[in-house]
């Protein structure tokens, strides 16, 4: 750039860009800093991204609960907080050892109660709460099992402090339906679960195409976007041709339930469990989901039926392809 | 600790992770998963380094150049690695080839001018297209060709299509050759229209080199507002419409009419965003450095005939097929049936420029055919009528066809294309309609406030563009401020590169 006579023009020039330059990088260098140092800039004491909702700080945060601080660096939703009051922890716990620095509050012991070990098949006792305690914004969508699992689901949730905040029960639908609408991506963006049950396979007990199944069941679990997930088998009515390996490939490890072999009374059409067997379907995935599945949860059994409040979507997949 | 406070622990480790080996690593190398472009965040942050420094730069003429040249460089290194050193060696081959043209006549200026093109052409035609070229003759031929394994230097199709230019040019006597390898660098190296546009003719800048513009306060403003503009139609629509496009196009036939559909205009939004964001950049770049870009958008969605809209969508590349193919061919002088012919052929290779597919092929033979007829319409009914009643419903036919079009563009294959037709022609329900709605309320809204930017009337652009100039320049800290705000807290996670990156 050629500037033939120094003197004012030339000086405002030169302000000018330095503006332009400074105009890219003070905001840039402060995005930077609030995304990486905002922890060392404080008001009244609280961190700045707290005041505004973004991140819980790390005194909230189970260090031995390790699902929690997975739970928190997977879950790219930051909208809800996990405050002071959400998190408890049993004082006398002796699994949570020493090391820990979280908030003690005090909490009644859940009751212990027994689980078989997959790998030496002992009975060994249910530790107390090993599983992640955080409150969850739970949904649960799927084919029509979803109809009767919701409500045994939904006394979990208000016996431990979660909330079920959407069920989809999608009849007829299977891994194709799932994969390819985009009913799920839509569904997540408005509901912001912050853990997903995920119940398929009915409809495709007898599918043979297990190639594109896995496809399907690749995607869906991308679709998903990093959200902690349970994902449940179906309740087999008869063998399968290999769904059930299909979707445990697809799934994390120790995220996926297998449901088939379970001993479940069924309803009228001999495929679908009844209420009993509903309740004791959501049982056994209680137990798993607190000592064994990838994404823990701490579920304690329900004294009692509970009201059930939340939204419950139906829908047809002979009718509605999804959305 | 006090109750508000700043622990400034935090500076010392700032510092220590900036001037990191690891991060000066990553700073110096290349990465073929994050190849700098406009919107990087690092890159942007960079750009700021270098305006301050070029703000403190000595007022020769020749060191600022340099200095840009060096930039550029880098720029593009981090672009696309190294096949710097291939860019470099073609801009080298240009400038003497251009000299030795120059000087020479007759046949053996013919003979300089096929053997600068063959190879300035080479090397966008190997890397380009020779995989297409193989995959067709093992299908047609029943060879077994291996295929290579390929990486496309980001930018070639505009660099090797700018050089071609200079060739041309220098060879019809239009310009003379630089005689300074500087220049000639600094013309091809630029670093706004390096990698995705627009194609800028020497004639239009070599004359800038040597009488840049001086910055004041309205180029300053007009820069600014061009640079946020771009980045807010990137990041913020474009990258936003993009997200629901994906999903439709990676499974059709698992989306009803209504979703594909609404899905081809959301890419017709979002290719016009992305492309128009881009190419605001770049012209708002280059004029904060003192020089002025050609426009390469001018409304085209608002083109009531085919004709019109290859006018104003990116018009550095039409006015390039115009003068470089469609005239030398013969253009409109041969006699009717010839100039459809020329007309056909160049908008294939127009097509062919955009990607080694044969679905560019045949969305530019499409758009070929669309302008033969356009021009035989206007032969029997010529009519120059700007009645409302004639002209919307004109303009409205003209943007069905072009985003009709831009699903073969977009589709990743024919079959994908075809079923994403069948789905919008025969499986369309009114009431889908409204599920969309409810379900994604959102993008709706997007898509609304985009065509009303689309289709908005340009004079009031023009009145909203004055009205800005009076912001005083030093509250543009706070816009750019406010504007990187918004494009990260809507930022997509994977951000989606520039639609014409590839070419």
């Amino acid at each position: 750039m050629e500037f033939p006579n120094p003197g004012k023009k030339n000086k405002s020039s030169r302000l000018l860009i330095l503006l332009a330059g400074l105009s890219f990088l003070i905001p840039l260098t402060l995005i930077y800093l609030y995304r990486n140092y905002a922890g060392n800039f404080k008001i009244q004491g609280i961190e700045i991204k707290k005041l505004v909702g973004e991140e819980n700080s790390p005194d909230t945060v189970s260090e031995k609960g390790k699902s929690t601080d997975s739970l928190v660096l997977l879950y790219p939703f930051k909208r809800f907080k996990l405050t002071r009051d959400t998190v408890k922890i049993a004082a006398d716990s002796s699994f949570l050892g020493d090391s820990i620095t979280v908030i003690k509050t005090t909490v009644t012991p859940i009751p212990s109660g027994y689980y078989s070990d997959e790998e030496s098949g002992l009975k060994k006792p249910i530790p107390v709460f090993t599983s992640d305690t955080t409150k969850h914004r739970i949904m649960i969508m799927g084919d029509s099992q979803c109809g009767g699992l919701c409500f045994p689901l939904n006394d979990y949730c208000v016996e431990n402090g979660h909330r079920l905040i959407m069920s989809l029960v999608w009849n007829s639908a299977t891994i194709m339906n799932y994969a390819y609408a985009d009913t799920v991506n839509s569904l997540i963006n408005k509901y912001k679960p912050t853990f997903i049950f995920l119940v398929l396979g009915l409809n495709e007990i007898e599918a043979k195409d297990l190639a594109n199944r896995k496809k399907a069941a690749d995607l869906l679990v991308k679709k998903l976007n990093g959200i902690p997930y349970a994902w449940i088998g179906p309740a087999n009515w008869k063998e399968d041709y290999g769904i059930n390996k299909v979707f445990r490939g697809a799934a994390d490890s120790n995220s996926f339930f297998l449901t088939r072999g379970m001993n479940l009374p069924r309803g009228g059409d001999g495929r679908h469990p009844n209420n009993e067997g509903y309740r004791l379907w959501m049982d056994s995935i209680a137990t798993w989901l607190s000592c064994q599945a990838k994404f823990k949860v701490a579920l304690r059994k329900p004294s009692k039926r509970n009201p059930f409040k939340s939204p419950i979507i139906t829908l047809n997949a002979a009718k509605f392809r999804g959305f | 600790m006090p109750q508000n406070s700043v622990d400034f622990n935090f500076l010392t480790e700032f510092f220590k992770s900036i001037f990191n080996q690891h991060v000066l690593n990553d700073f110096l190398s290349y990465s073929t998963t994050k190849p700098w472009f406009f919107t990087e965040f690092s890159f942007l942050l960079v750009f700021g380094v270098f305006l301050v420094l070029y703000s403190f730069l000595s007022l020769s003429a020749s060191i600022r150049k340099i200095y840009i040249i060096l930039f550029s460089l880098f720029f593009y290194y981090k672009s696309s690695g190294l096949f710097l050193a291939l860019f470099v060696l073609m801009i080298i081959s240009d400038y003497l080839f251009a000299i030795f043209l120059h000087r020479r006549k007759g046949v053996f200026k013919k003979i300089l001018l096929f053997l600068s093109l063959s190879y300035s052409l080479s090397f966008l035609l190997y890397f380009k297209y020779v995989n297409f070229f193989v995959q067709n003759l093992n299908t047609f031929f029943g060879t077994s060709f291996q295929e290579n394994n390929l990486f496309l230097p980001i930018g070639i199709s505009f660099y090797t299509f700018q050089s071609v230019s200079y060739l041309i040019d220098v060879y019809r006597n239009e310009i003379p050759p630089s005689k300074n390898l500087t220049d000639y660098s600094f013309y091809m190296t630029f670093f706004p229209h390096l990698v995705a546009g627009p194609i800028v003719r020497a004639k239009d800048f070599m004359p800038q080199i040597a009488d840049a513009k001086i910055i004041d306060s309205n180029l300053f403003k007009e820069s600014m507002m061009r640079i946020i503009t771009g980045l807010l139609k990137k990041l913020f629509i474009a990258d936003f419409l993009g997200k629901y496009v994906d999903i439709v196009h990676q499974t059709p036939e698992g989306f009803t009419g209504a979703e594909n559909l609404l899905s081809m205009y959301a890419y017709s939004f979002q290719i016009y965003f992305d492309f128009s964001g881009y190419s605001d950049i770049a012209i708002g770049i280059a004029l904060l450095l003192g020089y002025r870009l050609k426009e390469n958008f001018e409304n085209p969605y608002a083109a009531s005939n085919i004709t019109m809209f290859w006018r104003k969508w990116h018009i550095s590349l039409s006015n390039w097929l115009r003068d470089y193919v469609y005239i030398p061919l013969g253009g409109n002088r041969k006699g009717l049936v010839l100039t459809y012919f020329f007309l056909f052929v160049t908008m294939l290779v127009g097509g062919f420029w955009h990607g080694a597919d044969w679905r560019f092929v045949f969305w530019g033979l499409a758009h070929g055919l669309a302008l033969i007829f356009h021009k035989m319409w206007t032969e029997i009914f010529p009519n120059d009528s700007k009645k409302w009643y004639k002209t919307i419903p004109a303009i409205l036919i003209t943007f069905h066809f072009v985003s009709f079009c831009w699903i073969f563009f977009r589709a990743t294959s024919f079959d994908s294309a075809f079923s994403s037709i069948h789905q919008i022609f025969f499986q369309m329900r009114p009431a889908d309609f409204a599920g969309f709605w409810f379900s994604r309320t959102q993008l709706c809204y997007v898509m609304i406030i985009s065509a009303l930017i689309i289709f908005i009337p340009f004079k009031l652009k023009d009145f909203l563009y004055s009205r800005v100039q009076l912001l005083p320049a030093f509250s543009w800290i706070i816009w750019i401020m406010i504007a990187l705000q918004i494009i990260v807290q809507f930022k997509n996670e994977i951000v989606q590169p520039f639609i014409y990156f590839q070419f």
